[in-house]
């Protein structure tokens, strides 16, 4: 084994400072304006009348150090050695005169980068590991943002929409992916519980460790079989057993599939932040492109391009017209599974006489 | 109290949980400041030796915990 | 290098516009035999419809507590290159901005040691570098750890903190969400890397109200900067909006709480009305800034509705300054953090604490004045409590 060099602990991160672009530091805490220049390039003017010109690109957040490294050639190239990644896996580069932005956005073009991203359009979609790293998950994630940002990509690069649209994927309820306030999220769902190898669980799970991982207590010992039980009507498929106790898996390729929730957002522009709603219970897991999602999302899209006006988001637009009529308007079947019996249920119950008749 | 002495009792302390109930490193604190009567902070710097010289290591099932490392 | 394994089902999803993880698991897979084997294990999970992933074994580097998750394929035989896959977490810089140099450094130790494959990032904030084996865990940390670099949080610890971009570039940032971000990091490097909570704790810091990083959904302490004082009105640039956007419509029309109108050609807000939305400066960031008095909204609680539902996070100091050395901020969190621990259940987030024994009872044991700022509404019923010296005896 070759020498290595000393470790050293509790140092935390690098200091950001060493990454700023020379007008960014420059300038940091005395900008001015920003005007979007295209969907995908922005100028921040600073007091000092410095300006800052950003491209932002796309990328699938899975990246091989070969990309990486050509990232970090062109921004060595023409963005004097800076560039930025963003909460949504795009990617910027950074120039400090309008006349370097062509070169800059011909070479990302030239290279395959997607430029877009800014503005009320699509932007990248945030999502999780799913089948490409996780053992929880009821679908894949990267598979999923792949399809729909296929079909949604001039959203990206070129069309405008009413507002934002934030889409997000989980992979299974554990939603490490952050969909519960998006405009429309997927997420993974497992729709049976665990399925136990009492031999397996005897010789390689330790039960106390099993039963604990339980999140709402469903799990208790089954002495005669030196294994564990689960009690039905307490799990909610979230997979935590199968994290500890590889004997219980919960995958199931027929029944795990993807649900639809809409209509949250986190920004405080005009309304308060809102949680996502379900919109779809269930759809199949149909890989490698998921047909029957990508055409759900889109189905969804266009009814709130269909009823947006300017600048509501799809929570806004849907609290204006109200639930009942977005299930008219986006063409979606209300079910039993739509019905709250969780933690806030009782709020969700129209108590008001007053609704709009539809189909 | 002595340092090593107070390594002893936090180490015979997970010994004796090990199978039983898993130890967060709170747990720990909690018992062993109540027991002896001393800080916290001075069970968490014996507990941090130990961490550090690999005796004791944290491992992670859906929480952190402080174990006895497997033997390898 | 010619192909390992055939992969049907993936090519499909090196078709279309968008850029591809399929391409990226490839490039890797040229000179990684980890990411080939990924490549033919994921291929499988597309056939089968289900993960080939599982938990077990206990993986970390020596006296942390977290910053590497442990993962193993379920079918090793199959793909021994994925046998052992962990995620190494290294803690980004505030605001996720990097040199080229810094980008070639990572990729250097990753490709020496990894599979090639990273995340940028993982939804926490984190550089995540994705698969490696459990020999390598200790070398790669030191030849970060040298470089200074750092792990980043997992486990029942302090997460990586995270933030919007702020100051670097953006005029709506009423706070240093950076620097805030960096010395909470460098504060809590204990906390982070030795796990001693009841269960995990994310501080997400943004500069405004638009809330670019989502603290509000996904923090357990959100700092949200805000200000105090008129929103700064520049008239001329008011006048220059004309024609542009229909500023009635647009702007004065969707102000939530109507304080806005036109006077004449001046554009008049009455501020005491004004909830601080951000829509009017984020539809004429010339013409409007935020007022002069600026800090920040402390919010807590949020998380995912595993296990009794999602939670936003809720107002618990509306308004303190958000400046260095942060004393008065430092000693609140030390403060609620004692609470969480003499009171929390394993694995219960604060939010869910807070829930469970009562909001009241969160204030009155942190001595924390009540507001009206910190509910949406006052209570409906008449089944509060009293303590005894409330009572005349
Ligand atoms: C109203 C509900 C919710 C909203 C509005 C919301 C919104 C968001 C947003 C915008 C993000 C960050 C996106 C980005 O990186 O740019 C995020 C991250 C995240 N959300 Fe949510 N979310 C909601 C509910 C949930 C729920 C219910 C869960 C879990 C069950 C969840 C788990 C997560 C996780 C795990 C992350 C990212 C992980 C992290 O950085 O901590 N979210 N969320
Ligand atoms: C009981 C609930 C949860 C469990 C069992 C769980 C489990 C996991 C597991 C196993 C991973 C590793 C995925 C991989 O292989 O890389 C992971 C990653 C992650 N989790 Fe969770 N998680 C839970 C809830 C949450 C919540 C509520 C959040 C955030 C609010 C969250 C945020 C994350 C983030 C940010 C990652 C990194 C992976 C990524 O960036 O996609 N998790 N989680
Ligand atoms: C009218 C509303 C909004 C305006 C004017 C606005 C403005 C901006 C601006 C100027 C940036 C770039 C900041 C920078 O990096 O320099 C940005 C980034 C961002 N915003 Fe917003 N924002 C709005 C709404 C939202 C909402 C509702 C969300 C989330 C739900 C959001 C999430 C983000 C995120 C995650 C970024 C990071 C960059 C990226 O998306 O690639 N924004 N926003
Ligand atoms: C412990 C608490 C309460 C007690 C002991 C109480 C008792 C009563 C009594 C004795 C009546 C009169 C019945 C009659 O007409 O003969 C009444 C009527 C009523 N109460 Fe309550 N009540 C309580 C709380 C509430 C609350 C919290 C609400 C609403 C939020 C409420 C709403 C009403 C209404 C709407 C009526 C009918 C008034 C009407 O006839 O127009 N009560 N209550
Ligand atoms: S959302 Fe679920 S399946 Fe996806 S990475 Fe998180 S824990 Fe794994
Ligand atoms: S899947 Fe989740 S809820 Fe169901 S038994 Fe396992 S841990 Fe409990
Ligand atoms: S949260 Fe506010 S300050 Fe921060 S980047 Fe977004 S708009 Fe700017
Ligand atoms: S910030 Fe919001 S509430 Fe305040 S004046 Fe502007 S639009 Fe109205």
């Amino acid at each position: 084994m070759s020498e290595l060099p000393q470790r050293q602990t509790d140092i935390g991160p690098p200091h950001y400072e060493q990454f700023l672009h020379p007008v960014i530091k420059k300038n940091y805490g005395k900008w001015k304006y920003h005007e979007i220049l295209t969907p995908g390039s922005m100028v921040h003017v600073s007091d000092t009348g410095d300006k800052i010109y950003t491209v932002r690109v796309a990328s699938p957040r899975l990246l091989s150090t070969d990309t990486l490294r050509v990232m970090a050639d062109i921004a060595a190239k023409h963005c004097d050695g800076y560039l930025r990644f963003t909460t949504r896996n795009n990617v910027e580069f950074f120039v400090d005169a309008e006349s370097k932005l062509a070169p800059l956005m011909s070479e990302l073009k030239a290279k395959g980068f997607m430029i877009g991203g800014i503005g009320p359009g699509i932007s990248n979609i945030v999502h999780t590991q799913g089948w490409v790293h996780c053992h929880s998950a009821a679908t894949d994630a990267s598979g999923l943002v792949k399809v729909i940002m296929d079909e949604l990509h001039e959203y990206f690069t070129e069309k405008q929409l009413a507002n934002r649209v934030r889409i997000a994927v989980a992979c299974c309820v554990n939603m490490c992916g952050a969909v519960h306030c998006s405009d429309i999220a997927l997420v993974g769902v497992h729709k049976t519980p665990p399925r136990i190898d009492d031999t397996n669980v005897k010789n390689s799970c330790e039960i106390p460790s099993t039963i604990a991982s339980c999140p709402t207590s469903a799990i208790s010992p089954d002495p005669a079989k030196k294994s564990v039980k689960i009690k039905l009507e307490k799990c909610m498929y979230c997979g935590n057993c199968y994290s500890v106790c590889p004997a219980m898996p919960i995958a199931d390729p027929i029944n795990d599939g993807i649900a639809i929730v809409v209509g949250g957002k986190v920004a405080n522009l005009r309304s308060a932040p809102m949680f996502s709603k379900l919109a779809i219970p269930w759809l199949p897991n149909n890989p490698p492109r998921w047909p029957e999602v990508t055409n759900a999302v889109k189905q969804i899209l266009n009814a709130y391009i269909a009823g947006a006006k300017k600048h509501e988001r799809v929570g806004e637009w849907i609290k204006r017209i109200g639930w009942e009529k977005f299930f008219q308007e986006a063409n979606l079947e209300f079910k039993i599974q739509h019905v709250d019996d969780f933690t806030f249920a009782r709020e969700t119950f129209r108590t008001t006489a007053a609704f709009k008749w539809t189909t | 109290m002595d340092k090593e002495e107070l390594k002893k009792v936090i180490y015979d302390l997970v010994e004796a949980s090990t199978g039983k109930k898993k130890l967060k490193q709170t747990d720990i604190l909690k018992k062993v400041s109540a027991d002896k009567g001393i800080e916290k902070d001075e069970v968490k710097a014996a507990l941090r030796e130990l961490v550090d010289a690999g005796t004791l290591i944290f491992t992670y099932f859906g929480g952190s915990y402080i174990e006895i490392p497997p033997k390898a | 290098m010619s192909k390992k394994y055939q992969t049907p089902l993936l090519d499909e999803l090196k078709k279309g516009a968008f850029p591809s993880f399929v391409t990226e698991i490839e490039k890797a897979a040229e000179h990684s035999d980890m990411a080939a084997d990924l490549l033919g294990l994921v291929e499988l999970s597309y056939k089968e419809r289900m993960t080939h992933w599982k938990h077990g074994g206990i993986v970390g580097v020596r006296g942390y507590g977290g910053g590497v998750i442990g993962r193993y394929s379920d079918i090793p035989e199959k793909f021994p290159g994925v046998a052992h896959f962990h995620t190494v977490r290294i803690n980004s810089p505030s605001g996720f901005f990097y040199t080229s140099d810094a980008i070639r450094q990572v990729c250097d130790i990753w490709d020496k040691y990894g599979s090639g494959l990273t995340n940028m990032h993982g939804s926490t904030g984190d550089l995540v570098l994705l698969g490696t084996k459990t020999e390598h865990l200790e070398s790669i940390f030191a030849e970060f750890s040298s470089r200074g670099w750092d792990l980043g949080g997992s486990g029942s610890a302090m997460r990586t903190p995270s933030c919007c971009v702020g100051k670097a570039r953006c005029e709506w940032a009423n706070i240093d969400t950076m620097a805030i971000t960096n010395d909470i990091t460098q504060h809590f490097q204990d906390e982070m890397h030795r796990p001693a909570f009841p269960y995990k704790f994310k501080f997400k810091t943004a500069g405004c109200a638009v809330d670019c990083i989502a603290s509000i959904a996904r923090a357990d302490m959100s700092i949200i900067g805000t200000w105090k004082g008129d929103i700064q009105i520049d008239q001329a640039e008011v006048k220059n909006y004309k024609g542009k956007i229909d500023i009635q419509a647009e702007v004065i029309g969707m102000c939530p709480t109507g304080c806005m109108k036109m006077s004449g050609d001046q554009l008049v807000i009455d501020n005491s009305n004004c909830s601080r939305c951000m829509h009017c400066l984020a539809r004429m960031p010339k013409a409007l800034r935020p007022g002069k008095e600026r800090g920040a909204t402390l919010l807590m609680g949020s998380k995912a509705p595993i296990v009794t539902g999602a939670l936003m996070s809720w107002v618990i100091v509306p308004f303190i300054k958000m400046e260095p050395p942060y004393e008065e901020f430092y000693e609140l969190i030390g403060k609620i953090w004692e609470w969480w621990d003499e009171n929390g259940k394993n694995r219960e987030r604060i939010g869910e604490l807070i829930e469970r024994v009562g909001f009241p009872r969160f204030l009155k044991d942190l001595d924390i004045k009540p507001h009206p700022a910190m509910v949406k509404e006052p209570r409906r019923d008449p089944f509060f409590f009293w303590s005894e010296e409330d009572i005349v005896r």
